[in-house]
């Protein structure tokens, strides 16, 4: 049976939880829900149910409980007992996959082994969205009522990612780093992995990364075959597609004679720093997937490594941070953002209480879960709220447009940004 | 379907009582796994009117039921060992009133623990107990379990900081126990009602004490190369009349866990044992304690005794102390831990002979425990689909208990008696003092449905 096969290899894992439950206050699902069945605990019960054969495959509550995951890997910042659950909740729902799919999870699943295995693909399907969220009617269409209610939540993320907001180029004052910096030339090489919908949605923080480590002496070289991190497909199960993506990363990046390759998506960065795991039954591919996960940085990290040095021109803001789980949780990058964003000029920061609860956003889950999202968005913004920040940092996608969508609904006059777009913005 | 569900589903709706069997499964045991005993239904309250309405319906059905917290519980407490209904309170979770000028905080019973201490942080204001589990379990547990937590040695446990509570009886009626004054006038119900392990009632609100955050802690960490040398540190430092704030220990197999976990405090792997000793009060008074403590512990065979450099160190060898019930899972996939209470002045003797008793059985054992209030916790690891093994887990248990009572000591120290220790009750109580406690059971829940089996033994043939 499909199900023993995966979960034997994670069962050591499965088994290290010994139901002490420090996980429960640390897992989003359950402070919204408080059904055990909702919190990680109970999810690696249902699990080992399973692999004990106490619960069949084809168990409504499992398929349920696992889907409402949000696979922000909280728990395991707490687990003392070193339970890998992202790992144990991959092989899970690789297993569920293949027993049965909804007509959505189906939808899903072809773009993620079709569309996002292609940058050619991916470029086809994200022109005419570029287009869109830059016509006055699509924000009209999303603030009326006229649409379905996924397809108007999917049109105001597709608008949470317009450069025309929040981006570098509306901020008081306009400035972008100089690639004459560079000139210092202390000619460190670095890769840069510059993710699929990251590319083709978020150009201007792609650009502000690239600029950033150029101001900081950095030759930088971003691979035009280089494809999807493989992360979205990992979550959902799709592990197969997954490992072929990171065959043709690791490929691609083994070209480039960079001591470091630079992420600035929190969810990319994970996904990336576990090619080893994922690729560790390859014989081919195991040792050179674990040299490309050594080199990987996130880019707060890479910069603190390197000895940050921001530019000189003071922002004049009040500004909060708020943790990318898969930064915090998945990567342990918990420091890094911290110390950049407290060494920008002219900052002013404020603690977000909760900081390290997620947002709700979680890949794709906000568009497959709504309502769920929507209570985790609604708890955020209330702690966004209470901090008065003019700006709230996050470094990644996802969260991104999740939260300036949230913002933007509530009226807040707080502005969503990558902290490397607003460390941008201090060079001459 | 019986009657009783749909009547449930008018008061909660639908979706918030469960009753397919498959995800009743994450509910049929708590923190300590070995007791499994699946519920006939859980039911999500919101306010203390929907546990009023629920408990009256069951009441009139006569169906058994218990409140749940967190689950975090270690005697198997939150077991729905007869089956029926769980009130599942964890959505019960507000902080209804800080009051800064009365010291109190009045809480729903879904609160979890920390939660509370960190609202109160920044006034200089922290709830004393603090079980391991703070960061996870609730205080309507707490009241339950009247538990416990290394501070308590100093600050004393739940039932100490609780000043009065809301509860709803078996049979639905609501009443209010204390105030929000020091003492009620009367019998004191409250006290009688704290630890009273979910068979009295079920808690809708609690109102607790808060308190004055010290001037000045001070942590500092004793390690040790035999067990025998730390129980000795140990009751030398009580017997001085210093009285810490925590005085907890861990032996060398707990080390070695926590050090492997994302906790890792930095505790020397190569110890037998360390002794994590915090003394708080005014500043002066902390300094002279510490110089004594140190001495005290360099005289008992100390190898060395740092201090907390600043409160981020602090914090991190709390951290690992506070994991460490959890990070032993890297040893076994299974874990019984024990709970029990023997004078201090014992510790030397009796901790050497409770290691003897876990390698006649051939066992993994590690101890982390209160020191300081002589209250024991060994862990034993094991494997729980292994029979044999579980079958010498339980013969240990009980070799334990006999040797801790027979030195004076007794049960439970905070854990309670829940559905694990019901065995063992014969061994501190005779027939008549366990009749005696039946009645006063039977005063608030006569007819036996509020977290049945649980605390005192059931025998066939009751006396009334």
């Amino acid at each position: 049976m499909a199900v023993a096969r995966a979960l034997a290899h994670e069962a050591e894992k499965l088994l290290a939880c010994i139901h002490c439950g420090l996980c429960l206050s640390a897992c989003p699902t359950y402070l919204q829900l408080g059904d055990e069945n909702d919190s990680p605990r109970g999810r690696l019960y249902l699990m080992r149910a399973v692999a004990e054969g106490r619960l069949p495959m084809t168990s409504e509550a499992l398929a349920r409980h696992i889907d409402l995951c949000l696979g922000c890997r909280a728990c395991e910042t707490v687990c003392p007992s070193g339970v890998r659950y992202g790992r144990v909740l991959e092989a899970m729902r690789a297993d569920l996959a293949r027993e049965r799919l909804t007509l959505g999870q189906r939808g899903a699943r072809f773009l993620l082994n079709h569309v996002f295995t292609s940058p050619m693909r991916l470029r086809w399907i994200f022109a005419p969205t570029r287009w869109l969220r830059r016509r006055p009617f699509a924000r009209r269409l999303a603030e009326g009522g006229l649409l379905p209610a996924r397809l108007k939540l999917a049109l105001e993320l597709l608008l949470a990612t317009s450069p025309e907001a929040d981006s570098i180029f509306t901020l008081p004052r306009e400035r972008r780093p100089s690639p004459s910096a560079s000139a210092r030339g202390e000619g460190r090489r670095v890769a840069f992995f510059a993710g699929c919908v990251a590319r083709e949605l978020f150009e201007q923080t792609n650009r502000a990364t690239k600029e950033v480590l150029m101001a900081h002496g950095c030759e930088v070289e971003d691979p035009p075959d280089q494809v999807c991190c493989g992360a979205l497909h990992a979550h959902a199960g799709e592990l197969e597609t997954a490992r072929a993506l990171a065959r043709r990363n690791v490929r691609v990046f083994e070209r480039c004679a960079a001591e470091a390759l630079v992420v600035n998506v929190a969810g990319c960065g994970a996904m990336l720093k576990e090619y080893g795991e994922l690729l560790a039954g390859d014989p081919e591919y195991a040792e050179r997937a674990r040299a490309f996960a050594a080199r990987v940085r996130d880019i707060s990290e890479y910069l603190i490594e390197i000895g940050l040095r921001p530019g000189s021109r003071p922002v004049g803001l009040t500004v909060t941070y708020d943790a990318p789980c898969h930064l915090h949780h998945a990567q342990r990058v918990t420091t890094a953002p911290l110390e950049l964003i407290r060494r920008i000029p002219g900052i002013t920061f404020v603690p977000l209480v909760e900081s390290e609860i997620c947002c709700g956003s979680a890949g794709i889950y906000n568009l497959r879960h709504p309502e769920l999202a929507d209570r985790l968005l609604h708890r955020k913004l209330e702690h966004l709220r209470r901090t008065g920040a003019d700006v709230v940092l996050t470094g990644n996608a996802g969260c991104l447009m999740h939260l300036r969508r949230g913002v933007r609904r509530a009226g807040l006059s707080i502005r969503v940004m990558h902290p490397i777009e607003l460390l941008a913005l201090t060079y001459e | 379907m019986a009657s009783w569900i749909a009547e449930l589903q008018e008061i909660v709706g639908r979706e918030d009582v469960l009753t397919d069997p498959e995800r009743l499964l994450a509910y049929e045991c708590d923190g300590l796994s070995i007791h499994k005993h699946p519920p006939a239904a859980v039911v999500f309250p919101e306010s203390a009117e929907e546990v009023v309405g629920i408990v009256k319906v069951l009441w009139r059905h006569r169906v058994p039921f218990l409140a749940r917290g967190a689950g975090t519980g270690l005697s198997g407490g939150a077991v729905a060992v007869e089956g029926g209904v769980i009130l599942e309170l964890a959505r019960m979770n507000h902080i209804l009133e800080i009051d800064y000028a009365n010291r109190l905080a009045v809480v729903e019973p879904g609160v979890i623990n920390l939660m509370l201490t960190r609202a109160v942080a920044d006034a200089g204001y922290f709830y004393a107990p603090d079980p391991s589990s703070q960061m996870a379990c609730t205080l309507g547990g707490n009241v339950a379990e009247n538990a416990g937590g290394p501070h308590c040695l100093k600050y004393g446990m739940t039932v100490h900081h609780v000043l009065g509570l809301d509860v709803v009886l078996p049979n639905g009626e609501v009443v209010t126990l204390g105030g929000h004054g020091t003492d009620a006038v009367g019998y004191d119900l409250l006290g009688l009602f704290v630890g009273s392990e979910g068979t009295f009632g079920i808690v809708t609100k609690i109102t607790v004490r808060l308190t004055r955050q010290p001037q000045a802690v001070k942590t500092l960490l004793a390690d040790f190369l035999s067990v025998e040398d730390t129980s000795r540190a140990v009751s030398a430092i009580i017997a001085a009349g210093i009285l810490p704030s925590a005085l907890e220990m861990m032996d060398r197999a707990t080390i070695e866990a926590v050090e492997a976990s994302v906790y890792a405090a930095g505790l020397p792997t190569d110890a037998a044992a360390v002794l994590l000793i915090e003394l708080d009060g005014l500043a002066a008074s902390v300094e002279h304690e510490a110089e004594r403590i140190v001495e005290l512990c360099r005289t008992n065979g100390a190898r060395q005794v740092i201090v907390a450099r600043d409160e981020a160190e602090r914090a991190r060898l709390w951290a690992g102390r506070k994991g460490a019930f959890g990070a032993l899972g890297r040893i076994s996939p299974d874990l019984m831990v024990q709970d029990a209470v023997i004078p201090r002045s014992t510790l030397p003797e009796v901790l050497p002979e409770v290691y003897r008793i876990a390698a006649r059985y051939g066992l993994r054992m590690a101890n982390v425990f209160h020191a300081g209030d002589g209250n024991l916790h060994p862990n034993i690891c094991f494997d729980g689909r292994d029979s044999d093994e579980v079958r010498r887990v339980k013969e240990a248990c009980r070799e334990i208990m006999e040797l801790c009572v027979r030195v004076g000591g007794t049960l439970t120290g905070e854990h309670g008696i829940g559905l694990d220790k019901i065995a063992y009750m014969p061994l501190v109580f005779t027939d008549d003092d366990l009749e005696a406690m039946a009645r006063v059971r039977a005063v608030f829940d006569p007819e036996g449905l509020c977290n049945p089996g649980k605390v005192l033994p059931v025998r066939r043939c009751r006396a009334f």
